[in-house]
């Protein structure tokens, strides 16, 4: 983390998040990810993949699978939603960030954040309905899932895609995903893709980049 | 091919070209080389990564090994690495096999895909809990004083004790607990048949072995009663092909049981087999199977058991074929000849011997299920093929869990599920055999001087000499010492944190005052280490070389480089025993222990290990196994995956083939001849008797018993999924995944006036600990589920403030030897006392608990 910050380069970046909060970069490509609420075992292998390659200590958890349950003993249901940053097509952070530290790659439309500019200041982390950006207090910035593009980068997949053991996370063009055209094992061969399920905030607000096999309990009507 | 060519041939195929490889040198000393170097530079523009400096995968060097912890799977870790340091750990991505590449993940050679348990390892090598220095007790025992000492003092020490307490107390005075946590290489290894510390104590001269496995003694005894063998499993691919799968106490997304058995049973519920689960809790295998859940009373299961055996049998459900053929003892048709007099299956669950049919109605009086449903799933088993019924580890941790375990392999026998694809034997679940020993095994290993059932060693120590043979199991000999009860005053733990992990602790505490040597090896510091005399530093399986086995499903084997160097002065257990012999008896102790070894391994130990896993590579593996890859190949890959023809299922032989099972009769023995003609039990190591055919017995606690009166909830304690038991408890990582609590119906949680969160004790007559409540639909009224393995903190009244149940467990095994971890009755209240959960919990968010939907 450096110091001293570069003024004028604030000043710069300052000038192109307004002109992006309002014309929110269009990518060429959106990447987004797949879960499987069902058939996932909610071992979270991918959250401590996730820590590991991120270097975290406790506290921020980029991705987080989340243990829904319901019902009335006997007649109970569980199913899990898991989800880290939506790299959303319009996100509530990047307006947000005083120094422009957050952006949005034109290549794919992942959503990162500038670590060299981030002065920590948290509202983005207010901003997200989905609690992905989070305070990191070893470091006094904010950070969160930048779907390991150094992985993508090389040709391969985030860390959390290669660690599911059930192989019901993954990753794709995200029309694809929600199209079910995308070629992938995460989504079975009578399954359905949503964009929405319960509990989740109202995906208008940003429009995430993330499709969901929903349990029956979990369908929004 | 020239090696050359192997090696460029490799780099394009595993499109490693910018990485480099661990090279072994001729020298056989230098385990790391030059990673490519590193750019570490501050961004200047609003693209930089978001934390800098960020040392890419592809700049740094890239290591293949494996996790090594005794869960129940094996997988591939990756270890990344800069200079001498593991930066971060990735795990198999189809890149490393044969003929592999990015993505590669095929049904017959999946990725080996290491669980979040693995994927924390750098947190457990680099633990501030890490063990990095030779250290002796100052204080008094369990008071946890230690100051470091040199190696040379440490083991000066120990021989000096040990021939003191042999020469004193002779033959028996060690008492050998080395246990499983540092296992599962082929050259260092820890456990009681095939460990290192067994050789090294039994050529020593005393050595008291501890015959009772903790997790599966119910299932073993069954297996190898009426099977002959406890390789009862089958390979996970077989798991794609049930039509029904019964899960009875089996929760593969908490124990990740056996390489990818999991994945594959999301198969099979593609291709549309039916789930059950049989628990007392809905767990998340039910979820992701979308399992129909029978909530079950703990420790009933063999009367269910019986009850879907009377229907079968009184619907004439049964292949009667298969019975004929293959089984002894199903029915009085199948009886042999010289059993003349002697109970069979079918008369027992027909009542004709004590007038009490096992039906249906009968079961749900016990177990607390429906009759009806007990008839509907009798016969969707007995209808539907093939089905699997997994009878799981969990309900034989119980008084009489052999019952359990000897009813379910009838019910597999009655049905014809044995020995075809999509059927299931298991019990025990051992498949595929590795060729596990790298280290001399001869007619050293496994000597032993007198054997007990694991859990009695505290009530040996208080007691002696006023001990029964029965009561501690003790195995029988066949020479003058037979019968002598075992003066123990002293143990070793290697790989091994069983006072923190046996039954009732507070017995153990008790007893180890009475010791006068207590050695603990390890790589950290665990809650038994605070009970030791010395702390011996041990390596882990990053910092030494050795070969991983699949755990119990799998066929495989991965390469174990020596990823770093040891840390701090930690050496190998082969390196600690090694130098032991020398030094109790020179030049000829040292040399028989470890042939290929001289004096110096202590300090340079990499020819010697490299010897030994090149000689197993080619001297076991590449001839009995028929595997074409050179040892320096597989070195160079670090992985080796099996392609079998079709999936290897238990017993296809016997079924398809007619060979015979390893029984004496050559049959399925549902009668057990070995036990039917046993006369004096007292003389056996079980002590007392087991019936000859599976029947049901009541335990001795249970929801049906009077002492619910006092104690009225059912502790079970299974393992959890965040720890492999104790090991990875001090891993935040992991700890901010979840809670050490205790689970408890909503209805319970209501009368109690408890909610999630709250801090409860709980206790019974023999402990008692602190932990935080959890409140619930998804577990059956009456039981209260604490996962096992908790670190225990006690606080000056002996209370756990962790939340260690084996504080509430009693040290009583079942005859069979089964640990009666689930045979407990507690009560539960909120209170006061004070909880610690053994790290910071503020420190972390608390996704875990969002949205509960209650």
């Amino acid at each position: 983390m450096s110091e001293t910050k570069d003024k004028a380069k604030i000043k710069e970046a300052v000038k192109r998040v307004k002109r992006e909060t309002y014309t929110p970069v269009k990518p060429d490509t959106q990447l987004g990810f797949v879960h499987n609420n069902v058939d996932c075992i909610g071992c979270r292998a991918c959250e401590i993949a996730c820590k590991d390659k991120n270097g975290l200590m406790p506290g921020p958890r980029f991705r987080r699978v989340q243990y829904i349950e319901g019902g009335t003993y006997p007649n109970v249901y569980a199913y899990k939603v898991n989800m880290s940053c939506n790299h959303c097509a319009e996100p509530a952070c990047l307006p947000t960030c005083p120094t422009g530290a957050i952006f949005k790659r034109k290549a794919d439309g992942i959503v990162d954040i500038d670590s060299t500019l981030c002065i920590g200041c948290r509202r983005c982390e207010a901003a997200c309905p989905f609690g992905a950006p989070q305070f990191d207090p070893a470091d006094n910035i904010v950070k969160k899932c930048n779907m390991c593009v150094d992985e993508i980068e090389a040709g391969r997949k985030p860390y959390c895609v290669m660690a599911c053991m059930m192989r019901v996370l993954d990753i794709g063009q995200i029309d694809s995903i929600w199209d079910g055209e995308l070629e992938t094992v995460a989504v079975g061969p009578n399954d359905e893709i949503v964009r929405q399920v319960k509990n989740m905030a109202n995906i208008e607000l940003t429009k995430p980049s993330i499709g969901f096999v929903p349990h029956s309990k979990g369908k929004v009507k | 091919m020239s090696t050359k060519k192997t090696n460029d041939d490799l780099l394009e195929r595993l499109n490693l070209s910018r990485r480099s490889f661990l090279k072994t040198t001729a020298a056989g000393g230098a385990a790391v080389v030059a990673g490519g170097l590193v750019e570490l530079k501050t961004a200047k523009e609003a693209n930089a990564f978001a934390y800098e400096p960020y040392p890419k995968d592809d700049e740094l060097e890239t290591v293949v090994t494996s996790c090594a912890h005794n869960c129940g799977s094996r997988h591939m870790l990756v270890a990344h690495k800069w200079k001498d340091v593991i930066v971060r750990l990735s795990t198999d991505d189809g890149r490393y096999q044969r003929d592999g590449h990015f993505g590669k993940d095929s049904l017959e050679e999946p990725q080996l895909r290491a669980c979040l348990r693995g994927r924390s390892y750098r947190q457990r090598i680099y633990s501030a809990e890490r063990l990095l220095y030779p250290m002796i007790r100052v204080g008094e025992r369990g008071e946890g004083k230690f100051k470091r000492i040199s190696w040379d003092e440490a083991l000066n020490f120990v021989s000096k004790k040990m021939i003191h307490l042999k020469d004193t107390y002779g033959p028996t005075a060690l008492l050998d607990q080395s246990y499983a946590g540092a296992s599962y290489g082929v050259l260092h290894k820890s456990d009681q048949i095939e460990g290192l510390l067994g050789r090294f104590l039994g050529m020593f001269g005393s050595r008291t072995n501890s015959w009772s496995v903790p997790s599966y003694q119910a299932t073993t005894f069954s297996s190898r009663m009426t099977f002959g063998t406890i390789e009862d499993g089958n390979e996970d691919d077989a798991f794609a092909h049930s039509k029904l799968m019964i899960m009875w106490g089996w929760n593969p997304a908490y124990t990740f049981h056996g390489g990818n058995t999991f994945m594959y049973m999301r198969m099979a519920k593609q291709r549309g087999c039916k789930f059950v689960l049989i628990d007392p809790q809905y767990t998340d295998s039910a979820s992701a199977y979308d399992a129909w859940w029978i909530p079950i009373r703990p420790n009933t299961d063999a009367a269910m058991m019986a009850g879907m055996a009377h229907h079968i049998f009184t619907n004439n459900l049964q292949d009667q074929a298969f019975i004929d053929k293959f089984v002894q003892g199903m029915d009085a048709g199948t009886m042999p000849d010289w059993a003349e007099g002697k109970e069979n299956f079918n008369d027992y669950i027909l009542g004709t011997y004590d007038g009490e049919p096992k039906t249906p109605e009968w079961a749900e009086n016990i177990c607390g299920v429906a009759a009806k449903d007990i008839r509907k799933l009798a016969s969707m088993y007995a209808e539907t093929k093939p089905a699997a019924l997994k009878a799981s580890w969990a309900p034989g941790r119980n008084a009489y869990g052999e019952q359990y375990n000897r009813m379910a392999a009838a019910l597999q026998a009655m049905t014809g599920n044995i020995g075809i694809l999509g059927g299931c034997a298991e019990g025990v679940g051992k498949a595929w055999h590795a060729e596990a020993v790298a280290y001399p095994y001869d007619q050293y290993a496994n000597i032993w001087f007198q054997s007990i059932k694991s859990d009695r060693w505290a009530h040996c120590v208080l007691n002696y000499p006023n001990v029964k043979r029965e009561e501690i199991g003790l195995w029988q000999r066949q020479d003058e010492t037979d019968g002598q009860i075992p003066n123990i005053k002293g143990i070793f733990w290697q790989g091994s944190d069983w006072l923190n992990q046996l039954t009732n602790i507070n017995k153990d505490l008790e007893a180890i005052k009475k010791l006068e040597l207590v050695v603990c090896m390890d790589s950290t510091i665990t809650p038994s280490g605070l009970y030791a005399d010395i702390l011996l530093p041990i390596a882990t399986h990053f910092e030494r070389h050795d070969t991983a086995l699949p755990w119990y499903k799998g066929h495989y084997y991965i390469h174990r480089p020596k990823v770093i160097e040891p840390m701090g002065e930690s050496k190998t257990d082969l390196q600690v025993f090694t130098e032991l012999a020398y030094r109790i008896g020179g030049d000829v102790f040292g040399k028989a222990y470890n042939p290929k070894a001289s004096r110096d391994y202590f300090h340079v130990n990499d020819n010697v290990d490299e010897a030994y896993l090149r000689e197993w590579w080619e001297t076991k593996v590449i001839p009995h196994q028929h595997v074409d890859m050179s040892w320096d190949e597989f070195k160079q890959r670090g992985v080796y995956k099996f392609n079998l023809d079709q999936p290897h299922v238990a017993f296809r032989d016997q079924i398809e083939n007619g060979t015979s099972f390893q029984t004496a009769s050559g049959k399925i023995e549902i009668f057990s001849g070995q036990l039917a003609q046993i006369t004096d039990w007292k003389k056996t190591m079980y002590g007392y008797e087991i019936p000859s055919i599976p029947k049901w017995i009541e335990p001795w606690e249970s929801l049906n018993s009077p002492k619910i009166k006092k104690h009225p909830f059912h502790l079970i304690s299974p393992h959890p999924r965040w720890r492999t038991h104790s090991i990875f408890n001090n891993c935040s990582w992991l700890r901010e995944t979840y809670e050490q609590e205790i689970t408890v119906n909503a209805s319970d949680a209501r009368r109690l006036g408890l909610k999630t969160g709250d801090i409860v004790e709980v206790w019974n007559d023999r402990g008692k600990c602190v932990v935080p409540v959890y409140v619930t639909e998804r577990c059956m009224p009456g039981v209260a589920v604490l996962h096992e393995g908790a670190w225990i903190d006690l606080d000056e009244n002996g209370v756990d403030r962790a939340g260690n149940p084996d504080m509430l467990t009693l040290d009583e095994p079942s005859p069979a030897g089964a640990f009666a971890y689930n045979t407990v009755l507690c009560d539960i209240k909120k209170t006061d006392l004070e909880h610690r959960p053994g790290w910071d919990k503020l420190a972390t968010s608390r996704a875990h608990v969002f949205r509960r939907d209650l």
